[in-house]
């Protein structure tokens, strides 16, 4: 088995739950920082064997900012013996958790990257999703993170908010372009089962309103120089996320912390939810409970396909794995949905892109 | 036993009045079951039956009743389907018994099924026993709904009896008034046997098993027997009674029901309404059978599952093996595939095969939109018979096309005869004739069936809030001016969709079914037209939009295992639809042409 290269921490505290929230979370609770930071270093020695030299990392959460640069700084001290020079190291951020003091200690605790969830800029759409930033904090959050001298500046944001109307989506745009960063994530919201939007019975924006926020997101970032180089993401040249490419090219990870999931050669687990559950097990010197789920040639074959159609280079036949019914395939050039021949590697077009989910339905059994 | 104290009788009731209540009374009371055995609707054996609280076969229990005058009596019940489609069940059961009770709900009062069935069992000359039920109910108006009954069957509306089947009262008064008032039988017990088939079951241990009613003479255990009609000669395995459950005897003699077990394999083999004799000591007639029952809706089943095809043949045949009146022939349709072209006896017996096919046999099916059959004489004279609208005949050659027409009566309140008249009219009927019964009128249209089939019996009901009923019978073909009406999905006729339709209606059918389909079909990966079209002149058309948004809008470490789940469940989304060429369309919108509703009139 290969080293794994690429790891994630779940740093699940927040002090409120956002509405359109179904993680892992932990509100509130912050007493249990200490231990939970001791527990993941627990779990990290309990499992760092799999581990090779680190390629990238990723803390996220939750707030993982609200574990504040020391203890964060512990968290990547216990990883360095692993880090490769050049390892992408990101940490996600609220921006009203941040201020310039702390952004400057995380670079100097070794973090590359931040992505700031800013969500959207407009204050009626903030409050329809519960966030507690103000677009003043955002655009002071990504000025303080271009001064702290973060390599790779990110920002996550949403369309399909309810009550978004394509002129609060064109302002979203126009605000982002202005702030520059240097990648953005730009998620289509989802009503998951057990967030509070979800059980108000807010209703999903109809698909043609959907569509056409989606296209305006995808035109107007390229427009600007960004490359739509996953279905949600864009980045300027050189700043694309390597720890997210490293999922999307179905690589093995190391999960840490409550709700983590770890994939490593061929075997799935995902840590249970539970800050208390999770620090006293490991306190004893035990795994956390798992769930665990063994990925057998064909589902891990399948998954390449769903994850490898997800971006912007074609997908490599030799890399993936033939489709499940390659019939398929003249038909969805005939559609326009694939290009150029499919010898050694499928290309979505552009079209293709937008329904790359109907595409996967005819090329792979889910079943 | 003594003829004398045998009563043979029936129980006629519309859908809801409590027949199968009472009848469960009558076993309680008669001790025929315990408390214990105990359950609703005892006689109705199927789940279906029970759940849609309809009978569907004619069964015949005996029980023993000790009377006031403190004889012995052995009744026979033989309980009847409350529902039009099986109303042939119904003549059937009458022809074996002296007597019916007529129950009517005391808040409803009498509905055109009962009417229908009172008729027939008059004809029969049985004597009829009218009772009044749900009498505790607070709406009850059993002396209103008395002198209705008492109209229609010439009698005093204190021969009425009223029962509350629920309660239990006046149910003694029910069997005091069948030993009193149902004539024993009076067939000769010394002449040769002749023995009545009133229905029959397949049972897969045991063969056929077919329930009669014994006229004349007598059946012995191991008797070789002889049907009349047929000729085939069957042993008499065993014979006997159910009470409810099936109890053996040595004999059956004239006066009395029960069953013979035979080792035929298949009820075609044994037909209903044949006369068995003995086959030493042959009696010289037969007695008068039953006419043939053919079956009046045709629709296309078809395996959603191309795989399944030999499992639906499967179950269809099992199904007939207790269902002489479901016909099925094999049929290919260019747009489903293989399946089968079944003809029932209406809709809900087209409903209920349906029902237990995917349920009994786990098939997931596609059923088309159901049809009656056409007789068509084209230019050079010949006659086909068309069971589905791909079999109809190019225009040019089409001389003459003949519909089925029934006679409908329907029983409706006086503020409801306008909705009615117009339902009637809207769908092609023609006045016949109206006269009031008690605080009701009884209209009487002559219809196309296809009219009924459609969803005629809906509209009737929500245009007269629930208190309309129906009935009808063939009357014979009529020539129509039908046209075919085709509907294309991306520029192809799907054979499936077509349907034959009247000329003048032809036009808003068509656009009303494309709208629907529109809403029905759902975005694919490229445009979708839908067309309707006659005579290859395209009337309607309608678009479904191509998908323009179809991603999982994040997939990271965490949640690759659940996107993945997400795509294994839109998978099984897909399994529910049917390849139409390139299409996937959903089962439903083959039966979107069933809910057309006012719109298309």
């Amino acid at each position: 088995m290969s080293p794994v290269r690429h790891l994630y921490a779940h740093l699940p505290f927040c002090s409120s739950r956002c509405g359109y929230c179904a993680f892992v979370v932990e509100v509130g609770n912050l007493e249990s920082r200490d231990a939970y930071l001791e527990a993941l270093l627990a779990e990290l020695a309990l499992e760092g064997g799999v581990l090779g030299p680190l390629d990238t990392v990723y803390l996220g959460g939750g707030t993982p900012t609200l574990m504040l640069p020391r203890r964060l700084g512990r968290l990547l001290d216990a990883l360095s013996p692993w880090l490769r020079p050049d390892a992408e190291i990101t940490v996600e951020a609220n921006p009203e958790t941040v201020d310039a003091r702390q952004l400057e200690a995380l670079v100097e605790a070794g973090v590359t990257r931040i992505s700031l969830g800013v969500q959207s800029l407009q204050p009626h759409l903030l409050a329809a999703l519960d966030r507690a930033a103000t677009p003043d904090q955002a655009r002071a959050a990504v000025a303080c993170a271009r001064a702290a001298g973060f390599s790779g500046v990110s920002l996550d944001l949403l369309f399909g908010v309810p009550g978004q109307t394509p002129d609060d989506l064109r302002r979203d745009l126009d605000e982002v372009v202005r702030l520059a960063p240097d990648h953005v994530s730009w998620y289509e919201l989802e009503l998951k089962p057990g967030s509070a939007l979800a059980q108000q019975g807010v209703a999903a924006p109809d698909e043609d309103a959907a569509a056409d926020a989606y296209r305006a997101v995808v035109h107007g970032l390229e427009d600007e120089g960004y490359r739509w180089y996953e279905t949600a993401n864009f980045a300027r040249p050189g700043h694309r996320c390597r720890h997210s490419l490293a999922y999307w090219g179905a690589a093995d990870y190391l999960g840490l912390g409550v709700g983590a999931v770890s994939t490593v050669g061929g075997r799935r687990w995902r840590n249970a939810p539970g800050v208390g559950a999770y620090a006293d097990a490991l306190g004893e010197g035990r795994a956390p409970r798992r769930s665990h789920e063994r990925l057998d040639a064909d589902t891990a074959r399948r998954e390449r396909w769903m994850l490898g159609l997800r971006l912007d280079r074609p997908l490599q036949l030799a890399w993936a794995g033939p489709p499940d019914r390659p019939e398929a395939l003249p038909r969805l050039r005939e559609l326009g949905l694939l290009e150029g021949p499919v010898t050694d590697e499928v290309r979505l077009s552009r079209e293709g892109r937008f329904v790359q989910n109907a595409v996967l339905g005819e090329l792979m059994e889910y079943a | 036993m003594q003829q004398s104290l045998i009563r043979n009788f029936c129980i006629i009731a519309h859908i809801d009045h409590g027949k199968s209540t009472l009848a469960d009374r009558i076993l309680q009371a008669t001790q025929a079951i315990d408390e214990r055995e105990m359950r609703d609707q005892v006689l109705d054996s199927m789940d279906l039956e029970r759940e849609r609280g309809i009978t569907i076969k004619a069964q015949a229990v005996r029980v023993g009743y000790r009377a006031g005058d403190d004889r012995d009596y052995q009744l026979n019940l033989i309980d009847t389907p409350g529902h039009v489609d099986f109303s042939y069940e119904v003549s059937r059961s009458l022809a074996a018994c002296e007597g019916a009770l007529l129950v009517v709900d005391a808040s409803q009062g009498i509905e055109a099924q009962t009417l229908a069935n009172t008729y027939m069992a008059l004809e029969s000359d049985l004597e009829i026993i009218p009772v009044l039920n749900k009498i505790d109910l607070p709406a009850a108006d059993p002396d209103l709904h008395a002198r209705a009954i008492a109209d229609l069957i010439g009698e005093d509306p204190e021969s009425v009896l009223r029962v509350s089947a629920k309660t239990g009262a006046g149910v003694d008064e029910v069997l005091e008034a069948v030993v009193e008032r149902v004539p024993p039988p009076s067939g000769d017990p010394a002449a040769p046997l002749r023995a009545l088939i009133f229905d029959s079951v397949y049972d897969q241990y045991r063969g056929v098993v077919a329930f009669a009613r014994v006229v004349d003479g007598e059946i012995r255990r191991r008797s070789r027997l002889r049907a009349m009609q047929s000729g085939l000669t069957l042993p008499a395995e065993e014979i006997g009674y159910l009470a409810p459950e099936m109890s053996p005897t040595e004999h059956l003699s004239a006066g009395e029901t029960g069953y013979v077990v035979t080792t035929l394999k298949s009820l075609g083999e044994l037909r209903v309404g044949d006369t068995l004799t003995l086959d030493g000591n042959p009696a010289e007639a037969a007695l008068p059978g039953y006419r043939e029952v053919r079956p009046m809706v045709f629709c296309g089943l078809f395996p959603l599952d191309a795989d399944d095809y030999p499992a639906l043949r499967d179950a269809l045949e099992r199904l007939s093996l207790n269902d002489a009146s479901l016909v099925w022939e094999p049929e290919t349709s260019q747009a489903l595939g293989f399946g089968f072209r079944c003809g029932f006896l209406g809709l809900l017996h087209m409903d209920i095969v349906r029902e237990r096919l995917e349920r009994e046999y786990d098939l997931d099916l596609l059923a088309t939109t159901p049809n009656v059959e056409y007789t068509v004489t084209d230019t050079s004279g010949s006659v086909l018979a068309v069971r589905s609208p791909v079999e109809l005949p190019d225009p040019n050659y089409i001389e003459v096309i003949e519909e089925p027409y029934v006679r409908a009566t329907v029983l409706v309140p006086h503020e409801g005869v306008g909705a009615v008249m117009g339902l009637c009219q809207e769908r092609r009927g023609s006045f016949v004739t109206m006269e009031a019964i008690e605080q009701r009128q009884q209209v009487v249209y002559d219809l196309p069936l296809a009219e009924i089939v459609l969803d005629f019996h809906d509209q009737l009901k929500s245009r007269t809030r629930g208190y309309a009923s129906l009935d009808y019978e063939p009357v014979g073909n009529r020539a129509s001016p039908l046209v075919k009406l085709d509907i294309l999905l991306a520029g192809d006729a799907v054979d499936a969709l077509s349907m034959i339709v009247h000329r003048d209606t032809a036009y808003d059918r068509g656009r009303v079914l494309v709208e629907r389909l529109q809403k029905t079909i759902p975005r694919q990966m490229f445009e979708v037209p839908i067309q309707a079209a006659i005579g290859g002149r395209v009337v309607a058309r309608e678009t479904v939009k191509a998908k323009r948004k179809d991603v999982l809008a994040k997939c990271y470490g965490g949640d690759i295992s659940r996107k993945r789940k997400l795509l294994e469940r839109q998978k099984e989304g897909k399994k529910r639809m049917k390849q139409v060429g390139a299409v996937e369309v959903p089962q439903e919108a083959f039966l979107s042409v069933l809910e057309i509703g006012d719109k298309a009139s």
